[in-house]
């Protein structure tokens, strides 16, 4: 009998037809075409050149916005995988019932409207706003402190409003790490810190590379908190790139823009993913 | 007949396409799109204007697609020659841009009944406008003891830390600008004088806000006590109990005519135009005039009534005297400049 097994290792490529067709068609072309745009030297049209990337990369304000942008992105992520780690560690550590509850709060946010979570932090940070009135009637300030229309503002609350995406890989990784091994470590005299810097964080570094390129990826490019939060003075890519296109019907400029901030946040994500690789070379040696 | 796995797809596809793609099977008419502003106006135009119409044009069919200016004009201009749009509404500054990049019809001027009556401001042949809006000093009352009386009260010392104002983004912003210059010797046509002004409010702004809306939230949150407030906007806010007043300052009203326009290339006009002529009509702008949407009227023939009466002016003769209008022609050659200029002025 020569009948050829069917090889079950491989996957028709046939399936992936509609998916790969829809994102050539939605994603692609106008990406296609905003990059054609970005290359318009005025708004009429007509003539080709790269003046828009050179009006951006020439001018220290611009530059600076893009800068403050990337750096905002850096600062969230950070204050999320200081405040979200502990939450994954409590969930991977509890009881079957708290696990359940730890995952509600954890999702809660996801089922109501970023608007929502945002308008939510207006209230918390405004002058007769929760931190303020709280402070006041302890007694530790006089007069309110401004807290709304700053960057610190706009971190908390940036941190906050991702915070699922930061946890639930976290929790993912933390869930895949055998029990065994921090057993195994404190029989072989390490204490509860050794152990977690040793074992634990190094196997969870995958979740944390994951966790921290969803929450970049998604606070750089948060327009609605960074306007609301962030107020007038503060100026980021998003408000900027929505500016020049909505406001001066500056498409060009716009779309360079566009391809300039796709493109830096593409840098960021590949350093993201080079130290997932070499965080996977480590969980596994 | 058998019904086989194929034919089913195929049937199923076919009914998918035609809901994803509802132009496949409208090869007659489609709704009448207007295209008003998000929020109060909406309300006002789903209440009082689309019942009108409707009566008008034998129940035809109306959707209405609440967005900003800018976006209508962004819409437009992607589709011009099938404009998903019928009707935009438009701020001074968006209208001119929209008439520039050729996306309006001119209005039948002659067909129309009201077109007339309407006071001079508002008779313009690219689209007439239905009403105005008017933007003054916005307080709140239990903080702010005596009410203010001019622009320059703003700078005075006790609202250090209190005031907001919003950026160059919105009318309201642009429009604040333009009357700031003119307050100390400059112009449309020279901004200058409005951003030294502006260095000097500085140490006094609480909130620099993205737009306009977010001036409300700030005075419900008592982050702010003292703006320039668009009237209507400032209604809405009394209307749910916050404390705050509106005063004309002795400067005289920053108004805004807002246009209504028929797009080029509607399948829709001759709705468009009775849609239109609706808004224009005495009977729904002195309707718009009452409680709760205060919508200041431009046909003479409605007589100015109630709490428009009291806070704005008693007659159109003294609309035309308190209420200032800016030349948005001038202001649109420079606005992409001031913007660039307050982006980098104001950032912190």
């Amino acid at each position: 009998m020569a009948a050829t097994l069917r090889d079950v290792t491989t996957y028709d490529l046939k399936l992936a037809a509609p998916l790969a067709a829809g994102f050539v068609l939605f994603f692609v072309t106008p990406l296609v075409i905003l990059l054609a745009l970005s290359f318009q030297t005025d708004p009429q049209g007509g003539h080709y050149g790269l003046t828009q990337y050179v009006n951006f990369l020439g001018d220290s304000f611009s530059l600076g916005v893009l800068g403050s942008t990337l750096w905002l992105g850096v600062k969230v992520t950070v204050l999320t995988l200081l405040l979200g780690y502990p939450v994954a560690w409590l969930h991977q550590r509890s009881p079957g019932w708290a696990r359940g509850l730890i995952m509600l709060l954890v999702l809660l946010p996801l089922l109501t409207s970023v608007v929502v979570r945002t308008f939510a932090w207006v209230v918390i940070l405004g002058r007769q706003g929760i931190v303020n009135a709280t402070l006041s009637w302890i007694g530790l300030i006089d007069t309110p402190l401004k807290l709304l229309y700053t960057e610190g503002g706009v971190v908390v609350a940036l941190a906050q409003v991702q915070m699922p995406l930061m946890v639930l890989p976290i929790i993912t990784a933390l869930s895949r790490i055998d029990p065994n091994f921090a057993d195994a470590s404190s029989v072989l005299g390490a204490g509860h810190w050794r152990t977690f810097r040793k074992v634990i964080l190094p196997l969870s570094l995958p979740g944390i590379v994951a966790g921290c390129l969803l929450t970049y990826a998604a606070a750089i490019t948060a327009f609605i908190t960074q306007s609301l939060i962030g107020g007038g003075q503060m100026l980021f890519m998003p408000m900027y790139i929505y500016q020049q296109a909505s406001t001066l019907q500056n498409w060009p400029f716009a779309a360079a823009i566009s391809i300039v901030f796709l493109v830096s946040v593409l840098v960021v994500v590949s350093i993201f993913n080079a130290l997932g690789r070499l965080s996977r070379g480590y969980a596994n040696a | 007949m058998l019904l086989t796995r194929r034919n089913l797809m195929q049937t199923a596809l076919t009914l998918g396409a035609m809901h994803a793609f509802p132009g496949l099977t409208w090869a007659q008419a489609r709704p009448l799109v207007f295209a008003t502003f998000t929020g109060s106006w909406e309300e006002a135009h789903k209440a009082v204007l689309v019942p009108a119409f409707r009566k008008a044009a034998g129940n035809a069919n109306i959707v209405l697609d609440p967005m900003l200016s800018v976006d209508q004009i962004a819409k437009v201009n992607a589709a011009k020659s099938n404009p998903p749009i019928d009707v935009m509404l438009h701020d001074p500054g968006p209208a001119l841009q929209a008439i520039a990049q050729d996306l309006v019809e001119p209005y039948p001027v002659e067909q129309s009944a009201y077109y007339k009556d309407l006071i001079p401001a508002a008779q313009v042949p690219m689209g007439p406008a239905p009403f105005f809006q008017v933007v003054g000093i916005t307080y709140n009352p239990e903080t702010v003891k005596t009410p203010p009386t001019s622009w320059a009260d703003l700078w005075k010392p006790e609202f250090k830390g209190r005031v907001g104002i919003t950026n160059l983004n919105s009318t309201l912003g642009t429009g604040f600008m333009v009357e700031l210059a003119k307050m100390h010797g400059g112009s449309e046509a020279n901004i200058d004088p409005a951003f030294k002004a502006l260095e000097a409010l500085r140490p006094s702004l609480a909130a620099v806000a993205a737009n306009p809306g977010q001036l409300a939230t700030l005075f419900q949150q008592g982050q702010i006590d003292i703006s320039p407030g668009n009237f209507n906007a400032i209604q809405i806010l009394k209307a749910r109990g916050v404390p705050v007043e509106f005063v004309i300052p002795k400067e005289g009203a920053i108004a805004f005519k807002t246009t209504i326009h028929i797009v080029k290339n509607s399948p829709n006009k001759e709705l468009a135009f009775k849609l239109i002529e609706a808004a224009l009509s005495p009977e729904v702008q002195a309707t718009l005039m009452e409680e709760p949407y205060l919508i200041v009227p431009t046909n003479t023939k409605v007589a100015i009534k109630g709490e428009l009466a009291k806070t704005l002016a008693k007659d159109h003769a003294e609309i035309a005297k308190k209420f200032v209008f800016q030349d948005w022609g001038k202001i649109n050659e420079q606005r992409a400049a001031w913007i660039e200029r307050f982006n980098r002025e104001i950032r912190v």
